[in-house]
Parts: C-alpha cells; sequence; structure tokens
C-alpha cells in the first residue's frame, strides 16, 4: 500500500508546524524522514496515523482517502516514547493491543508468540515491564507494532537509545519486512540510519527541503554525508 | 471494551499498593471513625458552687457525672474574682464546667464553644432539673432514627457516600491521567476501537473494582462495626456502585485538565472537598444565601441523600428512584463529555 501526502500543512496555535508537504511513501521501500528534533517529523507521522488531521491537503493510503478505520487496522504505529503499561507483563501488553485489533483465540496467541520471538523477548514475557531495561521496553514496543501483521509500518525514532549491535539487528529486521512487501517509514536524526533506506525526506522547520532516493541524495553532496544538506539549508535561511 | 476491562483489572491485580488502597483504606478508616464516633463513655466533670440547690445537687449526682463542690469564699456572689477563679479552673481543665445558681436561674460556664462535652454537661443538668419538677421533663423523639444512636450510626451514611467517590475518583483520574504521559493513550487511539469503547472500557474496569469495594464497605459497616440498617443492604450498595461510577467518569473528565499526577490530586480540594459539605454532614436546608442549591449539582449529595433515606430512614426504591435517575444523568454526562475530549486524540 502507498501512502500519498499532498500539499499537507498542519498548525499548532496559528504556529505553521508543516508547510506544504508533498511526499509519497512506497509499497517495499523504506522511507526515512530526517531532520533536526522539532522539524514536524512526529507531527507528519501522527497525520498519517490519524491522531491528527490535517488543516489543508489530504492523505490517501491505498488509494483510499484517510482516515478511515479499515485503513487504520493496517497501520503499525511505534511512538517515539515507549507507551507501554509498565504494570502489565510484556504478555499481557501484547495480548491487549492484540485484542484492540481484533485477534482472539488461537490466532491472538500465535502472533503474541511470534511477535515476542521477532523482538527476543519469548524468555521475559511473563515479566512485569517495569522491571524491563530500556532497549527490552524499546523492544515490545516495536513487537506491539508488528503484532497484527499491518502493511504499514510507521515508526517514529525506533532506535533512540537503543545500542549498537541491537540497533543493527532491528534494521536487519526492517530490511527482511521490506523485502516481503511493507511500507515502512522511519523518522530518525541519526544520518547514518537514512543510507541503510531506499528514499529519504528532509525536514527542516516544516518544510520539505529534500525528496529524493538515497542514493541521489548522496551524490548531490560533497562529503557524502547527509549532514550537508541541512547545513546549506541553514545557510539559505539566514541569507533570506 | 472487554480488553480494555481486563487490562484494568490486570494491572490492577499487578499493583498492590493501589489495590490495598482501594480495599484496605476505606475500611480502616470506617473502622477508626467508628472508634471515634461510637459509643461515647465520658464522665463529665462538673463543679457547683455551694449556694447550689440541695434537691438538684442531689439528683444531678445521680447522673452519670463527677460532682466537686466549690468552696464559697464568701467574699461577693457575682463579682470578677470568683468569675476568675472559675475561668482558672476551666483552664487548667480541672473540670468541665462551672455551675453556680443565681436568683435570675442556673448559670453554667464551660472552656469552648462547640464541644462535645457540651452536650453531655446540659443533657445530664436537664435531666437533674427534670428529676426535681416532673413535669418541667422534656422527652424527645425522631420519626427517623432514634436519639440515643451514635454519631457512627447517625453519619455513617456519609461517610459511606464519601469514601466510595474519593478512592475511586483519585484512582481513575490518575490511571487516565498517566495514559496520556505515556502516550499509551495516543497509541490505544491509533488502534481501530472506538472512543466509545475507551471510555466504556474505563468506566466498567473501574466500576468492578468499585463495586468489590462498596460490597466490602456496606458488609463490614454492617455485620463488623454493626451499623444499623433500616433498608435494603442491597439498595444501598446499588446507589455507592452508581456513585462510584460517576466518581469514575469525573475522575476521567477531570484528568482532561491535569499534565501529570500531582495536578489530578489538586482537583481533590476543588471537586471533592465542596461536595462533602453537601453530603449531608451539614443540614442542608440551614443553609444562607440559597447555598443549599448548589446541591442539585453533585454527584455525592444524591448518593448520600439516597442512602440516607435507604440506610436511616428504611425508604425502598419508590422513594429513592430520583436520586438514582440523577446519578445516571451524571454518569451519562460526564460519559460524553469524555468520549468528546479523547478526539483531541482522534476524530474518527
Amino acid at each position: 500500500m502507498n501512502i500519498e501526502i499532498s500539499h499537507v500543512s498542519k498548525f499548532f496555535a496559528k504556529k505553521e508546524v508543516l508547510k506544504d508537504i508533498s511526499l509519497q511513501a512506497r509499497e517495499g521501500e523504506i522511507l526515512c524522514l530526517l531532520g533536526p528534533s522539532g522539524a514536524g517529523k512526529t507531527t507528519l507521522i501522527r497525520l498519517v496515523t490519524g491522531g491528527l488531521r490535517p488543516d489543508s491537503g489530504e492523505i490517501r493510503i491505498g488509494g483510499q482517502k484517510f482516515p478511515n478505520r479499515d485503513t487504520i487496522k493496517k497501520i503499525g504505529f511505534m511512538p517515539q516514547d515507549d507507551a507501554v503499561y509498565s504494570d502489565l507483563s510484556g504478555l499481557d501488553n501484547l495480548l491487549f493491543f492484540g485484542r484492540l485489533f481484533g485477534l482472539s483465540g488461537k490466532e491472538l496467541r500465535r502472533s503474541t508468540e511470534d511477535a515476542l520471538h521477532w523482538v527476543d523477548l519469548e524468555k521475559d514475557s511473563t515479566k512485569l515491564v517495569s522491571r524491563y531495561s530500556g532497549g527490552m521496553k524499546k523492544r515490545l514496543s516495536l513487537a506491539i507494532t508488528l503484532l497484527h501483521n499491518p502493511s504499514i509500518l510507521l515508526l517514529d525514532e525506533p532506535t533512540v537509545g537503543i545500542d549498537p549491535v541491537l540497533r543493527k539487528s532491528i534494521w536487519d529486521r526492517f530490511e527482511n519486512l521490506r523485502l516481503s512487501g511493507k511500507t515502512i517509514v522511519v523518522s530518525t536524526h541519526v544520518m547514518d540510519e537514512a543510507v541503510r533506506c531506499q528514499r529519504a525526506a528532509l525536514l527542516y522547520e516544516g518544510c520539505l527541503i529534500e525528496n529524493d532516493t538515497t542514493e541521489n541524495l548522496l551524490l548531490k553532496t560533497r562529503s557524502g554525508s547527509l549532514e550537508e544538506l541541512f547545513f546549506t539549508a541553514h545557510k539559505r535561511g539566514e541569507g533570506l | 471494551m472487554k480488553g480494555l476491562v481486563i487490562r484494568i483489572l490486570r494491572q490492577m491485580g499487578n499493583d498492590r499498593r493501589t489495590l490495598a488502597l482501594m480495599i484496605v483504606a476505606p475500611i480502616l478508616i470506617l473502622s477508626l471513625l467508628y472508634l471515634l464516633l461510637g459509643e461515647g463513655s465520658y464522665i463529665p466533670r462538673i463543679a457547683v458552687s455551694e449556694n447550689f440547690p440541695a434537691a438538684l445537687m442531689t439528683e444531678l449526682q445521680k447522673q452519670d457525672v463527677e460532682v466537686t463542690i466549690l468552696p464559697n469564699d464568701g467574699n461577693t456572689v457575682t463579682g470578677t474574682d470568683t468569675n476568675t477563679i472559675h475561668d482558672a479552673l476551666l483552664k487548667e481543665k480541672s473540670t468541665d464546667a462551672v455551675v453556680s445558681a443565681a436568683s435570675d436561674g442556673i448559670h453554667i460556664r464551660m472552656l469552648e464553644a462547640g464541644n462535645s462535652k457540651t452536650a453531655s454537661v446540659t443533657n445530664a443538668l436537664k435531666n437533674a432539673a427534670a428529676s426535681v419538677s416532673p413535669s418541667s421533663s422534656m422527652s424527645l423523639s425522631y420519626v427517623y432514627g432514634r436519639g440515643d444512636s451514635t454519631a457512627f450510626n447517625s453519619l455513617g451514611f456519609v461517610l459511606l457516600g464519601v469514601l466510595s467517590f474519593f478512592f475511586v475518583f483519585i484512582i481513575s483520574g490518575i490511571s487516565f491521567v498517566r495514559e496520556r504521559e505515556t502516550g499509551t493513550l495516543e497509541r490505544l487511539m491509533a488502534t481501530p476501537i472506538r472512543r466509545i469503547s475507551v471510555v466504556g472500557g474505563y468506566t466498567f474496569g473501574f466500576g468492578i473494582l468499585s463495586a468489590v469495594q462498596s460490597v466490602l464497605m456496606v458488609l463490614y459497616s454492617r455485620y463488623v462495626l454493626g451499623m444499623e440498617f433500616e433498608g435494603s443492604v442491597w439498595l444501598a450498595i446499588l446507589i455507592m456502585v452508581l456513585l462510584a461510577f460517576t466518581a469514575v467518569s469525573i475522575g476521567a473528565f477531570v484528568s482532561i485538565f491535569a499534565n501529570n499526577e500531582f495536578q489530578v490530586m489538586q482537583f481533590i480540594p476543588l471537586v471533592v472537598v465542596p461536595q462533602m459539605f453537601f453530603s449531608g454532614l451539614i443540614t442542608i436546608d440551614t443553609l444562607p444565601y440559597g447555598l443549599g442549591n448548589l446541591s442539585y449539582f453533585m454527584p455525592i449529595y444524591y448518593g448520600c441523600a439516597g442512602l440516607e433515606k435507604v440506610l436511616i430512614k428504611g425508604f425502598g426504591i419508590e422513594e429513592v428512584w430520583k436520586d438514582i435517575c440523577m446519578l445516571l444523568v451524571f454518569i451519562f454526562v460526564f460519559f460524553v463529555l469524555n468520549v468528546l475530549a479523547l478526539k483531541k486524540y482522534r476524530k474518527l
């Protein structure tokens, strides 16, 4: 399923946090939203989860105008903060969100087992989340996102605070998901992660400053680092 | 919705302390108040002046009081000196009341106004006076309740109502605000769940807990503390559960205006304390400036009024259905408001 964002603007208390954004995320590709904090990455993702409505413009998912309840079922959303219940066990967290997506009985049990296996939390599934480490919570949050086998994954800074080894294994898994035909949108401010994505959209102060394949974007830079593109944008902004 | 109810009960099961707060704390408070307001065995100490009428004196000594006779210093009868001596006696707490007889009647002097000792002293004197001249005896009787029921008995309904509202209000408010704070609410609203099911799940999840709490509180005060119930225990439980349901909805509603747990606590003096004044602690008919009308906006008023009718007056459903309906109105109104408030998280 493709995500088409066309001419979307969003205001918070008269401040325009997203300015006329047009962007596409394609099936079988990882789209990376890059930008410093406050650039509007989270707002853009929340527009695609249905949590916010654009003030102008529209979002289509799989050709259908969004939000609608059928499409919401096909989205897996991983918020920036862990957003798990710390007074429940990992397993109970999964069971709860599984039920919300309409899973039950054998299907629910199988999906939770798969998700726990995927993030390597099988051993600790009955422990209370309050006793989890930061990385474990992150992995649980990821498991919840994948539980109902969504076609679209919206991941808001999924690897913040995760050690390099785990980060690599998570990105390897994103790659597998992509190859199985999912549409993946990842926000990050770690430039290195962008090279693992097929496309990158660079957000700066609510504006989309670049939107192209990662390959093409890298060609535009002299140093071979995407950061350079932000420095250019910053200079341009000062010049105005 | 079922999933939400299961989750809330699981969370409570894992959080032993909160569970204990809901179950143990009300029982502890009820027991404490039972001891504080229960049968008083206090014997007031009365000092009488020497010129006190002998007949009255004899009768007074027959009452449950400790009588001492003050030596008359003879200098003056009503002079300031005597009064100073009397006041000194009261201040050093060697007696609770100084009683002296004068041409214009009996004078009673006590340390403070509005003290529970006042009633026991005046009762003793009234009874003594009645024994001396039986024709002036007064006997008081009531349509509802008995004169000799303890304060715990006659105010028990207030305790049951206020406690069942208070704890559920705090717990639902905090748990809802926590859901906002940790981002789980946002995640919840990114699932296909309907807004009405979120509020419904919350109301029923905490409703079940508060029902357990109410049953325990009623049974404990009835069978362990021996509170006198005139009417049906089940009707009382029904009213308490409905009151707790309004507490869940109001708690969740208030949490919209709170950014963290501490700010939920700040709503206690705003939401809970004023309602306590209208719970039956103060007789509403006697309130000045038409303030009594405020009670019509307070769920605790309806809950406690209903409980009073059932527990003290022994009324049945035909007399309390109006209070029950008003509680249902509160539940409905705040339910709708909460569903609307969730629009902030998803318009759908």
